[in-house]
């Protein structure tokens, strides 16, 4: 099943690419290939993947030698897990310049650390807040990386 | 002669106190990284490119090679320990080494490792040493043709080794390419594939597509086992952290043959590690005269890949530095961190700043005693970051990884696009696309393109320029070969069900 997904996102891929591809304005003076040559190639490139990819699906069904790695399934577990991580996330960058990395970093931490350390709140809230001041005095004083204050003053 | 006084002027550069400082804190870095689950020599080097902004180039670079061959020492740590290599490239070593934790010979296990890493890892830098001038005179004869087929077959080499499937190492490979075309294009000025977002007139950024593939899909993987209960059990070290007279004399032939094999290997690109790890272990069960001992916990088992995989990275930095060409992931973002700072390896950086290669060369023997250092005497300090929660470590690494995304720019974007291939890379996994390939792509994509656009312009557009020199035809040719090299090797019994996918 996957690698008919696969298949099918790697056509898409190329005819959007292709269309991406067609749709750039022409501005081909001084250079006889212009800017559309190589990602034409790419294009074709990827559908000659596609057909490789075929071929290898074809291989793998007369032979059904392919190893096969032990990997986690992909399942409620899965998605819960990095669905939730990934909106909790998303969610810490659109408050991230508004609130300020070390707020915001704290809160994001305490919240990750109570879920995957259940149990050991004074040691999540602990590690989590002194790692934000932490890393925000080590970067900003430190290296001299701007990281977003937010409300904070300094 | 002079390049005689060039090596030697390498270690008056890597000798002064500011350098050896840098060298120790990426040797040191690097240790902690491969024995820290989660983020990788290439996540680590490309998190560190933010910060290092504003310092002097050579110590820099210095600091990041030191990251890329510490991690192959820590690496080692957890294979032995836990039996979860730290780098794909110490897989071999978690056969024979976890077997020797359980039958109570960790530390001569860990100690192997270390001596070996450290003598083989000498041996590469001889041999660096040695090959960088050969070949970088050579290289001196590349125009845009050549180099166009040499990347070609780099990419090629990659894309069909790494991983189970060529198919997919190619599909990896040309999506690689296609994020290297957004952006305006140097020759024309003319914006591609921007969606009209301001940011991405630059392209998208190598630093977060490394930082979202390795480390944040890592911790999405790692947040998953803690959740299934998967998490691997820690074998306490037991016993002194040092061979017998035996073990000794079982290990010093399998250490130099690993050094040899591993430098060889180095040198190819997409080869890597894993494979010279594995040739390495094939290669010491046949010689042995107690084959039957191996996947027992066998200590030439341990010694000869571990030695093979540290030989390795000297290999990799050969065609790096010579040709501008690097051979795999990580390589690929040092050569990334290298055009960040204005510098473009290759043979006229051997004639232009001979301070800098040397320098780094040369520091690479001051790192390899540091390491030694490190992991013996203070593995037990290293050991202890193992104790650390899981839950506590993964939510530090996707914290620090935010930051360093953050640093590049100060954008929001870059944010959102560590997310964004974060989830590529945890599905990439999922479905067995290896992501390597789509790293070293999106690195040398900007220089193939230009490459392949000025010798067509040369050649007033015919395609047959790249088919007309020596070095061009021979490049081509080893181009198809590797394309079938994984239908060879599945033939050849070592490599049979061994995933060759490379971590980094």
């Amino acid at each position: 099943m996957a690698e008919r997904v696969i298949f099918v996102c790697t056509l898409l891929l190329a005819g959007a690419y292709f269309w991406a591809t067609e749709n750039l304005p022409s501005l081909e003076i001084g250079d006889p290939l212009g800017p559309k040559a190589f990602p034409r190639l790419l294009g074709a490139a990827l559908l000659i993947t596609a057909v490789f990819h075929v071929l290898e699906m074809i291989r793998a069904r007369k032979s059904a030698l392919v190893a096969q790695e032990k990997k986690d399934p992909v399942d409620r577990v899965s998605y819960m897990v990095v669905g939730g991580v990934s909106i909790w996330t998303f969610l810490f960058f659109l408050v991230f310049e508004w609130l300020g990395y070390m707020i915001a970093g704290s809160i994001y931490l305490v919240v990750l650390m109570s879920v995957f350390n259940k149990g050991k709140w004074l040691m999540n809230v602990l590690t989590a807040v002194l790692f934000s001041i932490g890393s925000y005095l080590l970067f900003t004083k430190g290296f001299g990386v701007n990281l977003a204050r937010g409300l904070l003053p300094f | 002669m002079e390049t005689f006084t060039h090596i030697i002027n390498g270690f008056a550069v890597c000798l002064q106190p500011i350098n050896l400082w840098y060298t120790f804190l990426g040797v040191f870095m690097g240790t902690i990284i491969g024995v820290l689950p989660g983020i990788g020599s290439s996540a680590g080097i490309a998190l560190l490119i933010p910060v290092t902004f504003g310092m002097d180039p050579t110590s820099a670079l210095i600091m990041m090679t030191g990251i890329f061959y510490g991690t192959k020492y820590g690496g080692s740590t957890t294979s032995i320990l836990i039996r979860t290599p730290g780098e794909a490239a110490s897989v071999m070593t978690s056969i024979d080494g976890y077997e020797m934790a359980k039958n109570g010979r960790a530390g001569a296990a860990l100690a192997v490792s270390a001596i070996g890493s450290f003598l083989a890892g000498t041996i590469g830098v001889v041999g660096l040493t040695l090959f960088a001038i050969p070949l970088a005179s050579m290289a001196l004869k590349f125009g845009p043709a050549e180099y166009f087929t040499l990347m070609f077959f780099a990419l090629t080499a990659v894309a069909s080794l790494t991983g189970s499937s060529p198919a997919k190492g190619l599909l990896s490979t040309i999506l690689g390419l296609m994020v290297a075309t957004i952006g305006i294009d140097l020759q024309s000025g003319q914006p591609r594939y921007t969606m009209n977002i301001p940011e991405f007139q630059d392209g998208v950024g190598f630093v977060v597509v490394v930082v979202g593939l390795f480390a944040v899909s890592e911790v999405f993987r790692g947040m998953e086992g803690i959740f299934r209960g998967t998490a691997p059990q820690m074998i306490k070290i037991k016993g002194k952290l040092w061979l017998t007279r035996e073990e000794w004399q079982r290990s010093i032939g399998p250490i130099w043959r690993g050094g040899i094999i591993g430098f060889v290997i180095g040198v190819l690109p997409g080869a890597g590690g894993t494979i010279a790890s594995i040739m390495s272990y094939t290669t010491e069960k046949r010689l042995s005269k107690h084959p039957e001992e191996f996947g027992k916990g066998a200590i030439e088992g341990v010694a000869g890949p571990e030695s093979a995989n540290n030989s390795d990275t000297a290999g990799a930095l050969v065609p790096l530095l010579t040709l501008g060409v690097p051979g795999g992931g990580a390589t690929a973002v040092l050569l990334g961190a290298f055009i960040m700072y204005g510098i473009q390896p290759g043979p006229l950086l051997f004639q232009n700043r001979p301070d800098l290669v040397w320098g780094l060369v040369d520091s690479m023997y001051v790192g390899n005693v540091m390491l030694l250092i490190l992991n013996l005497p203070l593995i037990g300090l290293f050991v202890r970051l193992l104790y650390i929660p899981s839950g506590i470590l993964y939510p530090l690494i996707i914290t620090i990884s935010c930051i360093g995304a953050y640093a590049i720019n100060g954008s929001m974007i870059d944010l959102y696009l560590i997310l964004f291939f974060g989830i590529v890379g945890y599905v990439f996994d999922k479905v067995d696309i290896p992501v390597a390939p789509l790293v070293l792509s999106l690195v040398l994509g900007g220089m193939m393109e230009q490459s392949f656009r000025q010798a067509m312009t040369i050649s007033g557009g015919n395609p047959q320029i790249f088919f007309n020199s020596g070095i061009t035809i021979t490049l081509v040719i080893m181009s198809v070969i590797s394309i079938f090299m994984p239908f060879i090797l599945s033939r050849f019994k070592p490599f049979k069900g061994v995933p060759l996918a490379e971590a980094d």
